[in-house]
């Protein structure tokens, strides 16, 4: 027997548009490429003692003068492999991506399903507070928030801290559009027969927000988380990029591209190109599959 | 008037062709309403909107004639919808832009349509309204100021607007209360008596049927059951299905608390799933072995059921 | 004692906007009176009809009755107790819930989409700590899905796997799996066609029998309340303006809102004579 999965409209109409496909597999090589890093990447580009300074700056596909070796993407100032720092970078990347998406997504769902489900005062405090803070720019308030944390700190934590800090800071600039989602399908679900017939078992408010309407929203939530990723992916690329990011040592995408940003007007290109190009490909093939994904589940669209 | 012939409507589905309409054949007459009766997903709308050519992707006309006043129009009704032919949907909000007064809106429907000045069509505009029972001072009025009734009669006075000889009306009255839906129904009637426009009338309801219209088609599955005059078929029905029908409805009678309705067992086939043979084999109380391997036409012009074969009409 | 009483029943609505918002507008409180001072009963094992039109407060009476929203005044009573007194004890609450069960319009809203049909059943099942073995709850779920007419093959599947007529036989399972004694229809078959309306509306009367429930039936079509219903109360905008036995209602209606609901029903009996 087939997997019902095999048989749904979804996956048959998924089967039947190449642009989903082909994000779908983009995305996934580039996942497939960050988790298995230590045994694709031909290098291990923060290990010091690797490294040879004679390596630096050798153009993609050249041998070195030097010691001859050849690098797939070329090197960088210390002469690290930039292939592998690629790898490395992508892991953090998709890592704090991930993490922040996932916070984003508990506290939005869980506050607007309170919102919705509970309405009155609650509700316009918590939509109140999101029109606010969606007034400001996620980056600022990302900024604002990684800011006050670092303050907070005591400076030895600060280092050790800064991805943890990274992550709650993108985190909480991104929770409005879920919430803003969720409430609104909340206060669909919530009038919905199989809803009062719960409450007529007596059942608490949280295990119907819970067992009853949360399985029945999670459609759109998915959508946006899609969006959302890719976007946590591009601001964490920023403030790495603005030097609030991850530290140097361990070095995100946009830590990258901001290193090869000073290389870029003394002709070595590759130091910029190849981190961009890989931030492009990640952001566009999850946006790209977001929006299909979107197109699919909008029943309006139909 | 309009003269359905053979009409096939297929639906696409993952590459396969199923069929939504089979063979479907009859006629209006200049003047009558028509009701056309089934269950829902028998195909009543569908129907419609093939005689007002909306069927679009992934349905489409397959085979077969529509002739209207003697042109064929089942590939091109464009020239004939929303002019001749005129339709009006369940919702009336469909139909109604909410950011415009109905004045407007009807203003720019006749002035598509008829060669008006815009003082004329005002005119004209007013008098469809008085028409329809909306007092004329309400012409500046915004839709979301009317009520459910009242949203049904601005419609119908858009759909009367370009003069048109056949209105199809998809259970225009099932969204409303019956008091209201009493009083749609009565003014379709009037309208069809003193224009000369025939109506078709799309409902699942069996007691709107007998009260209002003159002849009754009965679909099931995407196939005509039967068809004929509806005092003839509601009294003497010839389809075991129509039968079933009408004997499942229920009516207003103190003494059947105590009886038990007629049910037809089973449900209508999805269409992926329309046995061969008679589409209503499966829940027949009468079927012969030839209803299980072959189809059968209509037959004496009233009804598709092998029974009218036999001798004259077993029913 | 009547099993169910309904006294001097009221229900207000506040449809004014927010405080701030009124200030400002200088605007009144706007308060909708969807129910009025109704009053009426049942005798246990009957069915008695609310009919009305849209918004004429059905409904919300239904809502009440099921202790989902409370009284602006007056009281209900099920069996002698009241969800709403406030010397109600958590027990006898409870087992006012499992005696009051509701069956609704909508055949697609009223079942949740991602559940499948053993878990819906056995959801009142163990809400109320029915049965405790795994077991022997599922043999009450199959035990149910006959009662309906449906298979134990079904209990697996989920709801967009039935048709409208089917999952209204789902929803009659579930509000039968707390055993209760009212059951509370509102609108059972508005949604479903004539065909699949007998099927139900027979079910409904033999599950009446065999398990003497006593039913509120909602429904704004008198053809359907006929053939259901012991007594029949006519409701307009919140009033209850008309009670009577089906007999008496139709033969002579004394409210002119009742005539004009008779004479506006569609009825199949009223086919047009000229041939
Ligand atoms: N929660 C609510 N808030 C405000 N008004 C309501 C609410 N529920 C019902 N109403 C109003 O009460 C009136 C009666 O409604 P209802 O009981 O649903 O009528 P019915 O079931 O007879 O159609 C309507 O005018 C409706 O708009
Ligand atoms: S053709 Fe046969 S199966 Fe079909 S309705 Fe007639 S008797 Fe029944
Ligand atoms: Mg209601």
């Amino acid at each position: 027997m087939k997997h019902p999965f095999l048989e749904s409209d979804l996956y048959y109409n998924f089967k039947r548009t190449p642009i989903a496909v082909l994000s779908f597999f983009v995305f996934l090589i580039i996942v497939i490429m960050a988790i298995f890093a230590d045994i694709i990447a031909p290098h291990t580009p923060f290990e010091p003692l690797t490294l040879n300074l004679l390596n630096g700056f050798t153009p993609p596909m050249q041998a070195n003068e030097f010691t001859g070796t050849i690098f797939l993407m070329g090197t960088d100032d210390q002469g690290r492999d930039l292939f592998s720092t690629i790898l490395f970078g992508l892991r953090i990347s998709l890592f704090v991506g991930l993490m922040a998406v996932f916070l984003a997504m508990v506290i939005g769902v869980t506050l607007g399903l309170i919102a919705g489900f509970v309405g009155g005062v609650v509700d316009t405090v918590i939509m109140r507070f999101a029109d606010i803070q969606i007034t400001f720019p996620s980056i600022l308030v990302a900024m604002l928030i990684y800011g006050v944390a670092k303050g907070l700190l005591p400076p030895d934590l600060r280092y050790e801290m800064s991805i943890t800090v990274l992550i709650i800071s993108i985190g909480l600039s991104e929770w409005v559009p879920f919430a803003r989602t969720v409430r609104g399908s909340t206060l669909v679900e919530k009038e919905k027969e199989y809803v009062i017939s719960a409450r007529m078992l007596g059942l608490s408010y949280p295990q119907i927000m819970v067992r009853h309407i949360l399985p029945n929203i999670l459609s759109p939530v998915l959508v946006i988380a899609t969006i959302t990723f890719a976007l946590a992916i591009i601001t964490e690329a920023t403030l790495s990029f603005l030097g609030v990011g991850v530290p140097t040592t361990k070095p995100s995408l946009g830590t990258l591209i901001r290193i090869g940003q000073d290389f870029l007007f003394s002709g070595e290109w590759w130091i910029l190109l190849f981190p961009a190009l890989t931030l492009l490909l990640l952001a566009l093939s999850i946006n790209l599959f977001g929006d299909w994904l979107r197109d699919m589940l909008n029943p309006k669209l139909k | 008037m309009l003269e359905i012939y053979n009409l096939d409507v297929n639906l696409s589905y993952r590459g396969s062709q199923i069929k939504a309409l089979d063979n479907l054949s009859f006629n209006v007459y200049p003047g009558e309403i028509l009701g056309l009766v089934g269950e829902s997903g028998a195909g009543k709308s569908m129907t419609g909107l093939a005689i007002i050519g909306l069927i679009e992707a992934p349905l489409s006309i397959s085979r077969g004639k529509i002739i209207f006043n003697k042109q064929r129009i089942e590939q091109n009704a464009n020239a004939f919808r929303g002019s001749k032919i005129s339709m009006i949907f369940q919702d009336p909000l469909v139909s109604l832009n909410p950011l415009r007064t109905i004045g407007e809106q009807l203003v720019e429907t006749i002035r598509t349509h008829i060669k008006f000045g815009r003082k004329e069509a005002i005119e004209y505009a007013k008098s469809l309204l008085e028409e329809v029972g909306i007092e004329q001072e309400r012409f500046d009025a915004y839709p979301h100021t009317f009520s459910g009734g009242m949203r049904q009669r601005v419609v119908i006075a858009l759909a009367l607007a370009p003069k048109p000889s056949l209105v199809i009306a998809d259970e225009p009255t099932t969204a409303l209360d019956v008091s209201v839906q009493a009083q749609i129904l009565e003014l379709l009637k009037k309208l069809c008596r003193e224009r000369e426009t025939s109506i078709i009338l799309i409902t699942h309801d069996m007691g709107v049927i007998a009260e209002t219209t003159d002849r009754v088609a009965v679909l099931y599955s995407g196939t005509l059951a039967e068809i004929g005059k509806t005092f003839e078929v509601l009294n003497y029905p010839q389809h075991p299905y129509t039968k079933g029908l009408i004997e499942a409805t229920p009516r207003i009678d103190a003494n059947s608390l105590n009886s038990k309705l007629y049910q037809i067992p089973g449900v209508m086939p999805d269409l992926k799933e329309i046995p061969v043979g008679c589409p209503f084999h499966k829940r027949c109380p009468r079927y012969i072995k030839k209803c299980v391997e072959i189809k059968p036409p209509l037959l004496n012009e009233r009804a598709a059921c092998w029974l009218l074969d036999n001798e004259k009409g077993l029913l | 004692m009547s099993f169910l009483l309904v006294n001097q029943l009221s229900r207000i609505f506040d449809l004014s906007e927010p405080w701030i918002l009124r200030k400002i507008k200088g605007q009144q409180k706007k308060l909708l009176k969807a129910v009025d001072k109704v009053n009426f009963s049942i005798e246990r094992g009957q069915t008695y009809a609310l009919v009305g039109e849209s918004g004429s407060g059905k409904s919300t009476i239904a809502m009440m009755v099921a202790g989902l929203i409370k009284p602006s005044s007056g009281f209900i009573t099920i069996d002698g107790y009241n969800f709403f007194s406030p010397t109600i004890e958590n027990n006898i609450k409870s087992s006012l819930r499992k005696s009051v069960q509701m069956i609704f319009q909508s055949p697609y809203a009223s079942l949740n989409p991602r559940w499948r049909v053993g878990e819906v059943l056995k959801e009142p099942i163990k809400a109320f700590n029915l049965i405790e073995s795994e077991n022997g709850q599922k043999q009450r779920v199959c035990e149910l899905l006959e009662q309906v007419g449906l298979s134990e093959r079904d209990i697996n599947k989920f709801p967009h796997e039935f048709s409208g007529g089917q999952r209204q036989r789902i929803c009659i399972a579930r509000s039968l799996a707390s055993e209760p004694k009212l059951i509370i229809c509102d609108e059972p078959t508005s949604a479903l066609d004539v065909s699949v309306q007998a099927q139900v509306l027979n079910l409904l009367k033999d599950l009446q029998k065999q398990f003497s429930l006593t039913y509120l039936f909602i429904s704004h079509d008198l053809a359907v309340v006929s053939t259901m219903a012991n007594r029949i109360g006519v409701l307009k905008q919140g009033i209850l303006v008309e009670e009577a036995s089906p007999n008496k209602l139709f033969e002579k209606p004394e409210h002119d809102y009742t005539k004009m609901l008779l004479s506006a029903a569609p009825d199949i009996k009223n086919v047009s004579k000229i041939p």
